[in-house]
C-alpha cells in the first residue's frame, strides 16, 4: 500500500484564529479515510489546502510521495485531487451529462462544437465502471440529492481524480441514500480510488472509514484503525473529555394537552402546498419529534405553529385555546418559546449586541420595559446570566452577535428561549452546527424542561436525536405525516423508509426493507 | 415533491405555449374567412394587409432592430448580466452608423468598401464599446444592473440627440441621400407574396442567419454551455476552472455587438437618424427585452416575438391608410402593444435563469 497523500505539519492562521495548528496526515492508496472533528476544529480549512483554496501558513502538501504547491484548485485537480463540496456546483437546468463535462467539454468540427454523443457515452461508460446508476439524459433538478451526488463524484471522476474530498457527504442523504453512498465507497476504493470524507458523526466513520483522523481545536489528536475503535473512545477524542453520547430520557407519564394540530395545512412562499392534513397533539412533559428530510414541509409546520405563516386549512390549539390566528406576540407572551432553523435570519439580529439579542421577543414584557422603556441594565444581567449559564464564548456580552461562532451563537439563543420559562418549547434543528459538547448540553437541557412538564416540539434531520429524545416521532415526506411512530421500537430504517415515502404496508413488516435505487 | 411539482409546470407551460400559439392560429383564420366571404369589409380589408407582399417586406424589416437586440439580451442574460440597456445600445449604434457615413462622405468608398458600410462597423462598434463600458461596471465594479443598463439608455437618450445637435445644429441628422439598399435574389423574389424575403435590406439576410446562428452557440458549443452555467450557477462553473468573469463580459459584449448590428441597421436603413422624443427606436430595445422573455430565451421563440410585433406594426401602418372606418390613428397605433400586453399577460412561466442579476463574488476570500 502506498500513501496517497502526507500533509506535512501544516498549520494554517487567519487573522486572530489558527485554523490548523502543525497537523500531520496520512492517507493511504485505495482507503477511505473520515475526518472526524467538531465543528470549527479546522476540517474543512485542512481540506481546502490539499484542493489548494488556501494555501497552508507553514507546511507541506505531498500527493504521491511528491510535495506540491496547490495554487488553485485547477492545480490539485490536475494532481488528481476532486472535491465534493457540501453544497452541490450543479446546474440545476442542465442534464447529468451536461454537468459532469461542464468546463470539459468534448468537442468536433474543429473545436467548435459540443461532440453530445461522445460526453454521454463517455458519462454512461464511466458511471458503469463505478455501478452507478445515473441515467445522462436527466435533467439535474428532476433527479434525487443522492443522485445529484453520484453526479458528483462523476463529475471529480470524469475529470481524472484518483483522490476523492468530500465535505459532510452525508448531511443532505436518507438513511437509505447514505448506505448507497456508503457502498459507492467501497466500489471506488475497490478500483484504486482514495476517499477522505469529513464528518462530525461518529457511527459513520465507524462505519464507512478505514483509517479514522479526529481533528480539535484544529490539531490532530489521533488517527486510528476504525476496527480498532469504540464510540466512545472517539467521542473522548472529539470533545477532550468523557462525553454522553446517548441522552437518557427518563419514562414519565405525560400530562395535559399543551398543543393540539388538527388537519393543517399550509403553502410555501411560492404559494406550492407544503403542509397537507398534518395533525398531531404534545402533552405536557411529552416531547414530541419530528423527522424528515430538510424541505419536506417541516419549516412550514413550525412557522404555522408559531405564528409565523397563515396555515389555509385546519387549526391549532395551545393550553385549550384556538390559536389559528393568534399574532406571534400574543403566543410569546402565553409561553411559546420557539428556536428558529436559520439562526442568522430568524434568531438574531447579527449587528446587535448579546444584550440587544437577549430580549428580542420580551423587548415589550414587564420584566425588561415595565413602563414602556427598555431597562438595559436588566436586559445586561438578563445577557450575561444566559453567557454564564449556557457557556457562550466568549462571554462578552457587548459583542455583536456575529463575531460569535455558529455554535456559541446556537447556545445564546437556546439559553434565552429556555428561559422564557415556556410552557412549549418548539426546536427546529437546535443543535444544528453546534459540537459534541454543547450538544450534549442542550439534550440535556430540553430533557430537564420535559421533567419540569413542559411540553417539546423538535424538529430535526438528524434522526439519532430526534429518536433518542422524543417520546413520539412524527415522520414527515412531501408535507404529510406519514405516521406517528414509538422511536423506542422502531429501527432506524423503518424511519427511514417513511421518510423517503414509503408507506409500510401492514402485511410486509417483517421483509426486507428494500434498499437501492434512491431515485 | 419537487420532481412532481416541476413536471407539472412543465405540462402546463407547454400546453399554455400550444394553446397560445393555437388561439394565435384561429384568430388568423377567422380573420381569413371572414375576409374571404366578405371582402369589401374591414375583414377583407384586414386579410388584403396581412397576405400582402409589402406587409411581410416592412414586417421584415421593421423586426431586425428588435431580433438582434432581443439575441443580444438572450446572451447578456443567460450569461447572468441583466441588460436593460438594450434601448440605449439600439440608440448609440443608430447615431454612430449615420455620423460616421456622414462624416467619411456617403458616396465615398474606402478600400472598396462603401463609406455605408463604413459607417455600418462603426455602429456595431459603438455599441460594443458602449457595452464594455456597461460589463466593466457591472462585473469588475459590481454596480446594480438595473441601474447600470438604466444609465446606458439614459446617456444614449441624451448623447445622441446632443451631438445631432452640435453637428446639425437640430436633434435628427441630415439624410444621407443614400441606404443600405436591397440585396435582390433573382428568380425568387418573384414569388408572390414569400418573394420578400428574396428582395430585402441586407440586415434581414444577416438577421434570417444570425437568429439560427445564435440558437446553435448557446446549445451546440461549448461557449453556450458555459454562458447558461454562468447564468443558473456560476460557482458549478467557477469550480471546474472556467472563469465566470471572462464568460460574462463575453456575453455582454456580444449583446453589445448583436443590437449595434440591430442599431446600425434601423438607421442606415432609413438613411438619416432621427432624434426626436424617444429617437427613432423609440422603445426597439424594450420591446426586444418582451421579445426574448416571450421567446423563453430561445433565440428562435425570441424572433418568433420579435416577427410578430413588427407584423403587428407594418399591419397597424398600412391599416392607417385605410380610409373610412373612423379609428382615430393613435388608436390603431397602439395596436402592437396592447397586443403585447395581451401575450405578456397570457404567456405561462418564463425561467429566467437562476443567477441572473446577481453578482459572483469567487469565494477566495471566504472564511
Amino acid at each position: 500500500m502506498s500513501t496517497a497523500v502526507h500533509l506535512d505539519e501544516i498549520t494554517k492562521r487567519f487573522p486572530g484564529v489558527v485554523a490548523n495548528d502543525d497537523v500531520d496526515l496520512t492517507v493511504e492508496r485505495g482507503t477511505v479515510h473520515a475526518l472526524l472533528g467538531e465543528n470549527g476544529a479546522g476540517k474543512t480549512t485542512l481540506m481546502n489546502i490539499l484542493y489548494g483554496l488556501y494555501e497552508p501558513t507553514e507546511g507541506t502538501v505531498h500527493v504521491d510521495g511528491r510535495a506540491r504547491d496547490f495554487d488553485s484548485p485547477a492545480d490539485a485537480i490536475d494532481a488528481g485531487i476532486g472535491m465534493i463540496h457540501q453544497h452541490f456546483m450543479l446546474v440545476d437546468p442542465m442534464t447529468v451529462a451536461e454537468n459532469i463535462v461542464l468546463g470539459n467539454e468534448p468537442r468536433k468540427w474543429f473545436g467548435t462544437t459540443v461532440d453530445r454523443e461522445r460526453a454521454r457515452q463517455e458519462v454512461i461508460d464511466l458511471s458503469n465502471r463505478y455501478g452507478f446508476d445515473v441515467d445522462p439524459d436527466d435533467a439535474i433538478e428532476d433527479v434525487s440529492v443522492g443522485v445529484q451526488q453520484r453526479v458528483e463524484i462523476l463529475k471529480a471522476l470524469y475529470r481524472g481524480a484518483d483522490i476523492l474530498i468530500l465535505d459532510e457527504p452525508t448531511a443532505v442523504l436518507t438513511p437509505q441514500e447514505v448506505e448507497e453512498l456508503f457502498r459507492v465507497f467501497e466500489e471506488l476504493t475497490a478500483q484504486g480510488k482514495t476517499i477522505i470524507f469529513i464528518s462530525h458523526k461518529l457511527g459513520e466513520a465507524m462505519h464507512a472509514a478505514d483509517d479514522i483522523t479526529v481533528l480539535r481545536n484544529g490539531k490532530n489528536v489521533g488517527t486510528v484503525k476504525a476496527d480498532e475503535t469504540s464510540n466512545e473512545e472517539l467521542a473522548e477524542l472529539m470533545v477532550g473529555r468523557e462525553v454522553l453520547l446517548e441522552p437518557k430520557a427518563e419514562p414519565q407519564e405525560p400530562g395535559d394537552e399543551v398543543l393540539a394540530v388538527r388537519n393543517l395545512s399550509a403553502e410555501d412562499n411560492r404559494g406550492i402546498p407544503a403542509v397537507s392534513d398534518v395533525s398531531f397533539d404534545i402533552r405536557e412533559g411529552e416531547v414530541f419529534g419530528v423527522a424528515g428530510v430538510d424541505g419536506n414541509g417541516q419549516s412550514q409546520l413550525v412557522e404555522a405553529i408559531t405564528g409565523l405563516r397563515t396555515p389555509t386549512e385546519g387549526s391549532i390549539s395551545y393550553k385549550g385555546r384556538d390559536v389559528t390566528d393568534a399574532s406571534r406576540r400574543s403566543r410569546i407572551d402565553d409561553g411559546m418559546a420557539y428556536i428558529p432553523e436559520d439562526r442568522h435570519e430568524r434568531g438574531l439580529v447579527m449587528d446587535f449586541d448579546l444584550v440587544q439579542n437577549g430580549i428580542l421577543g420580551s423587548q415589550h414584557s414587564p420584566t425588561f420595559a415595565a413602563d414602556g422603556r427598555i431597562h438595559w441594565s436588566d436586559a445586561r444581567d438578563h445577557a450575561e446570566r444566559i453567557i454564564d449559564e449556557y457557556d457562550v464564548r466568549p462571554p462578552h456580552a457587548d459583542a455583536d452577535a456575529e463575531s460569535f461562532s455558529g455554535g456559541n451563537q446556537q447556545k445564546f439563543i437556546v439559553g434565552r428561549e429556555f428561559e422564557r420559562e415556556p410552557d412549549l418549547v418548539v426546536a427546529t434543528h437546535p443543535t444544528r452546527g453546534v459540537d459534541i459538547g454543547a450538544m450534549e448540553f442542550i439534550h440535556e437541557r430540553l430533557l430537564d424542561l420535559r421533567a419540569e412538564g413542559k411540553a417539546v416540539l423538535l424538529v430535526s434531520s438528524k434522526l439519532d436525536e430526534v429518536q433518542g429524545l422524543s417520546d413520539r416521532l412524527g415522520v414527515m415526506h412531501d408535507g404529510e405525516l406519514m405516521d406517528i411512530v414509538d422511536p423506542r421500537n422502531t429501527t432506524e430504517e423503518e424511519i427511514g423508509l417513511l421518510m423517503a415515502g414509503e408507506r409500510p404496508d401492514a402485511d410486509a413488516t417483517d421483509a426486507e426493507p428494500p434498499v437501492g435505487d434512491a431515485k | 415533491m419537487s420532481t412532481t411539482t416541476i413536471d407539472r409546470l412543465r405540462d402546463t407551460e407547454l400546453s399554455y405555449r400550444a394553446t397560445l400559439a393555437g388561439g394565435a392560429l384561429s384568430v388568423f383564420l377567422l380573420i381569413a374567412l371572414l375576409g374571404l366571404a366578405f371582402p369589401s369589409s374591414i375583414w377583407g380589408n384586414l386579410l388584403a394587409i396581412l397576405t400582402s407582399r409589402s406587409t411581410l417586406s416592412s414586417a421584415l424589416r421593421l423586426s431586425v432592430p428588435i431580433t438582434f437586440a432581443a439575441l443580444g439580451g438572450i446572451f447578456s442574460e443567460k450569461a447572468g448580466v441583466v441588460n436593460i440597456g438594450l434601448e440605449g445600445l439600439l440608440i448609440i449604434s443608430a447615431f454612430t452608423a449615420v455620423i460616421t457615413t456622414a462624416v467619411v462622405g456617403p458616396e465615398m468608398t474606402v478600400v472598396g468598401l462603401p463609406a455605408i458600410w463604413i459607417g455600418f462597423f462603426a455602429g456595431v462598434l459603438s455599441s460594443v464599446l458602449f457595452s464594455a463600458l456597461f460589463a466593466v461596471v457591472c462585473i469588475r465594479f459590481k454596480a446594480d444592473q438595473i441601474i447600470a443598463g438604466l444609465a446606458v439608455w439614459l446617456i444614449a437618450l441624451g448623447l445622441a440627440p446632443f451631438a445631432a445637435t452640435v453637428y446639425y445644429g437640430g436633434v435628427n441628422t441630415d439624410n444621407l441621400g443614400t441606404t443600405l439598399g436591397t440585396w435582390t435574389v433573382p428568380v425568387l423574389s418573384d414569388i408572390p407574396f414569400f418573394g420578400a424575403l428574396f428582395d430585402a435590406d441586407p440586415a434581414v439576410y444577416m438577421m434570417l442567419v444570425a437568429v439560427p446562428a445564435s440558437w446553435y452557440v448557446l446549445n451546440r458549443t461549448a461557449f453556450g454551455r458555459h454562458v447558461r452555467a454562468s447564468g443558473e450557477n456560476p460557482k458549478a462553473l467557477d469550480t471546474v476552472g472556467v472563469d465566470v468573469s471572462r464568460v460574462r463580459y463575453a456575453g455582454v459584449l456580444l449583446s453589445g455587438f448583436l443590437a449595434g448590428i440591430g442599431g446600425s441597421a434601423l438607421s442606415l436603413g432609413l438613411g438619416q437618424f432621427v432624434g426626436n422624443n424617444q429617437t427613432m427606436v423609440n422603445g426597439k430595445g424594450f420591446i426586444a427585452i418582451v421579445a426574448f422573455l416571450f421567446g423563453n430565451y430561445n433565440p428562435v421563440g425570441a424572433f418568433g416575438a420579435s416577427f410578430l410585433f413588427a407584423g403587428l406594426e407594418a399591419a397597424q401602418i398600412r391599416l392607417q391608410q385605410v380610409p373610412g372606418y373612423g379609428v382615430p390613428d393613435s388608436l390603431i397605433q397602439t395596436i402592437p402593444y396592447v397586443t403585447v400586453l395581451v401575450v405578456l399577460a397570457l404567456v405561462g412561466r418564463t425561467r429566467i435563469p437562476a443567477a441572473s442579476g446577481e453578482h459572483y463574488d469567487t469565494g477566495d476570500d471566504n472564511r
